[in-house]
């Protein structure tokens, strides 16, 4: 069956097709006319499907239709770029995997009419969309980090949100409350094979890469090594619960008390009300601990970008709608509140908005706390390998971390060299690995 | 090709157009990916740039890619973890089946052969809630009866055996009905004559049922060769090949290097090379067979 996938793929392949111009040159007129289609998925399809009404207001000339086939978006998109036919006129990527598309000539040109919005975006979402100077996507939502937590459990074994600052306070309040609990109550969910979201929000967090500006392999860094540190010490004290991310058990302990906090993104909250609306109000937020006191206490995780194929014919009607999904405070506002994506848009993170209480989260005004210090975050490297470096980052820390652990240098000195060796990229000079060669 | 066969197929033609669907859609949808896929692992393509021609690169890159290796690994080791049992367990339940004494035949059959038409997804869904770490049935029993919490898909040590548990489930219905259908061919006669010459049922089971099955057993045996090496759906919906690389087999490793590494060539040239051990293997059990009937 998998070697007929493989084979159907391949026999896709006509390339050509109807593609018109790569670039985007004009503003588009109000009058633009045309009917666009866009692939989207689950909440973000519907978030954009709201938008239509007010766009048309607008934009009275373009028709819009939203496909949302879930899963499968991914490698349809690829198909249809590789075929040259059946793209749509506007699709939604996830931030860390639009990079791969924008040097293949495959994606519209966006430089043009977007540059204008370049510092309306915080610098690490706003960089993935360029590469070697040219805007190739928009950024859509982001997913600023912070650390869940539920109310009940940390006023029961006494331990207060507001004193963990640092990841060492966090391990320590994780011990606190193991022991306090009689072992029935974990900090937090870290699976073996559930690394890599975890693993991903410290890296970000810390300042390391894993690619220099180069593309060169740039894992062992001071950075990392701070990251992989923290893994080590949570999994040493044992405040975690070996428990998959996204399993069943993972929503159903959102209502059960034994797991306290969920190190997450911002998007994160959305589906807890969604799993479990009836602990409203036991949920409180604290920002993502430092790596030492007076350290950032923000990271990235997840996000998406909108993009325009090449092959698209209504790139200028496809603009329109996407500026006025991306780039317009309300647009983006509306679909913070209704679908809790979070504006990547800056200029909306001022908005009173903000600065209202949620219910939620126990009156709490968690949409400032996620907004701090987003301009602080780093950009990440990502290149057209980074999907598959993390994966062999992530099977590279199961293996440490069932094993013995042993100290993270060596981890990371073997891991550069993988990655060297199957990405076919040299390890960066200077690298502490010693491996680094011009 | 002589004018005269041209002359008989044109005169046979209303036969060669009804056999022609089967064809054209075999030339369109099998025979050209194929060729193509062939060409394909000589070659470097992400499917959106332009390929690259690099020889036998492909093929030499695979002595030095360890996640192979290990998918390869694992492939034997999940392979010999569930057939042996699936075996036993499906030629048991054929021989109850097939045993005059039993009531509501049907019900079981349908019963045992259910796993295998059941949706994979409700099938994780099932198994997840099973596998539990903190929260599964298992788990929950084995605490209760005063057992450590066992981590079955959450390791890498118990992973293996909890995807065989799995596929032990799921394929031993198949194999049943497959060796109840062999059963069911052979004739009552033999029985007849070795229970006159005075066989008892072990003897008539190790020289008359045994012998006899050897066909149905070899193809079952090709069925399962096959089914483990290109097994997909099990592993990516329960463990995505985690943790670590602890249950990624080859089928999944092939779909990881295709679909998102986007390494059509490379894809190629491992399925090609795989597919053709395959094929040998294949061969060396059926030449098992000719020389057992020999």
């Amino acid at each position: 069956m998998l070697l007929n996938l493989v084979v159907m793929v391949v026999f896709c392949l006509p390339a050509g097709g109807a593609a018109s111009s790569g670039q985007l040159l004009s503003e588009p007129s109000p009058g633009v006319r045309g009917d666009i289609q866009i692939w989207s998925w689950n909440i973000a399809a519907a978030s954009l499907e709201k938008l239509i009404p007010s766009f048309q207001e607008r934009y009275p000339g373009v028709r819009i239709s939203i496909d949302m086939n879930g899963s499968s978006v991914q490698s349809r998109f690829m198909l249809s770029l590789s075929a040259g036919v059946g793209a749509p006129d506007l699709s939604q990527l996830q931030a860390r995997e639009a990079p791969r598309y924008a040097l293949t000539g495959k994606l519209t040109d966006l430089t043009a009419v977007a540059r204008k919005y370049e510092r309306a975006f915080a610098p690490s979402f706003w960089d993935s969309c360029v590469q070697d100077g040219r805007i190739y996507s928009i950024p859509w939502d982001i997913g600023p980090c912070a650390v869940y937590y539920k109310r009940s459990l940390f006023t029961k074994y006494g331990i207060d949100p507001e004193a963990i600052e640092t990841w060492e306070d966090y391990v320590a309040a994780g011990k606190t409350l193991l022991e306090r609990s009689n072992g029935q109550t974990k900090m937090l969910c870290l699976a073996l094979g559930g690394l890599s979201d975890f693993f991903e929000i410290l890296l970000q967090q810390s300042g390391g890469q894993i690619f220099d500006a180069e593309g060169r392999i740039a894992l062992y860094s001071n950075e990392t090594l701070e990251s992989l540190t923290v893994i080590k010490k949570i999994m040493d004290a044992g405040i975690n619960a070996n428990i998959f991310p996204w399993s069943f058990e993972y929503f159903a302990s959102f209502k059960s008390n034994s797991i306290a906090t969920y190190p997450m993104a911002s998007w994160f909250g959305g589906l807890m009300r969604d799993y479990a609306p009836d602990t409203s109000g036991d949920w409180g937020v604290f920002r993502l601990p430092a790596f030492r006191a007076g350290g950032l206490r923000n990271s990235n995780l997840g996000g998406s970008v909108l993009v325009i194929p090449a092959q698209s014919t209504q790139k200028e009607a496809a603009w329109a709608f996407a500026e006025y999904a991306m780039c317009t405070p309300q647009a983006q506002l509306d679909q913070y509140r209704d679908f809790d994506l979070y504006p990547a848009l800056l200029s909306t993170h001022q908005d009173p908005f903000f600065d209202e209480p949620v219910p939620f989260f126990g009156g709490q005004k968690v949409r400032r706390l996620f907004s701090l210090d987003i301009d602080k975050i780093q950009t990440m490297n990502r290149t057209t390998d980074w999907m598959e470096a993390v994966r062999y980052i992530a099977q590279a820390l199961s293996k440490w971390t069932a094993g013995e652990r042993e100290a993270p240098e060596i981890v990371l000195a073997a891991l550069e060299e993988k990655l060297s060796r199957r990405l076919n990229r040299p390890v960066a000079p200077g690298s502490p690995s010693g491996k680094g060669r011009p | 090709m002589n004018a005269s066969l041209l002359h008989r197929i044109w005169a046979h033609r209303h036969f060669y157009l009804f056999i022609s669907p089967f064809f054209l859609l075999f030339a369109v949808f099998g025979l050209y990916p194929l060729m193509f896929s062939f060409y394909l692992s000589f070659v470097q393509w992400d499917g959106l740039t332009p390929m690259t021609w690099v020889g036998l690169g492909n093929f030499q890159n695979m002595f030095h890619d360890e996640i192979l290796l290990t998918s390869l690994w694992n492939t034997l080791i999940i392979g010999l973890l569930y057939v042996p049992p699936m075996f036993i367990g499906a030629f048991v339940f054929a021989l109850l089946l097939n045993s005059a004494w039993l009531r509501c035949r049907g019900l079981f059959r349908a019963a045992f052969f259910l796993p295998v038409v059941t949706p994979m997804v409700v099938v994780a869904i099932v198994f997840g809630l099973l596998y539990g770490q903190e929260m599964g049935l298992l788990n929950y029993l084995a605490v209760k009866l005063g057992f450590a919490r066992i981590p079955w898909i959450v390791s890498e040590e118990w992973s293996k055996i909890s995807v065989s548990v799995l596929l032990v489930w799921r394929w031993t219905g198949y194999n049943m009905v497959l060796m109840l259908a062999g059963l069911q061919g052979i004739s009552n006669e033999y029985y007849e004559a070795a229970r006159i010459d005075g066989a008892n049922a072990i003897q008539r089971m190790w020289h008359i049922t045994i012998p006899l099955m050897r066909p149905v057993f070899i193809f079952c045996s090709i069925m399962s060769l096959i089914g483990t090496v290109y097994m997909f759906d099990e592993v990516f919906v329960m463990t995505q090949g985690g943790p670590g690389t602890s249950t990624t087999n080859f089928g999944l490793y092939l779909f990881n290097v295709s679909f998102t590494d986007f390494k059509f060539g490379y894809a190629s040239s491992m399925a090609y090379t795989i597919a053709f051990f395959v094929f040998l293997a294949s061969l060396l059990i059926l030449r098992l067979r000719k020389s057992g009937t020999e």
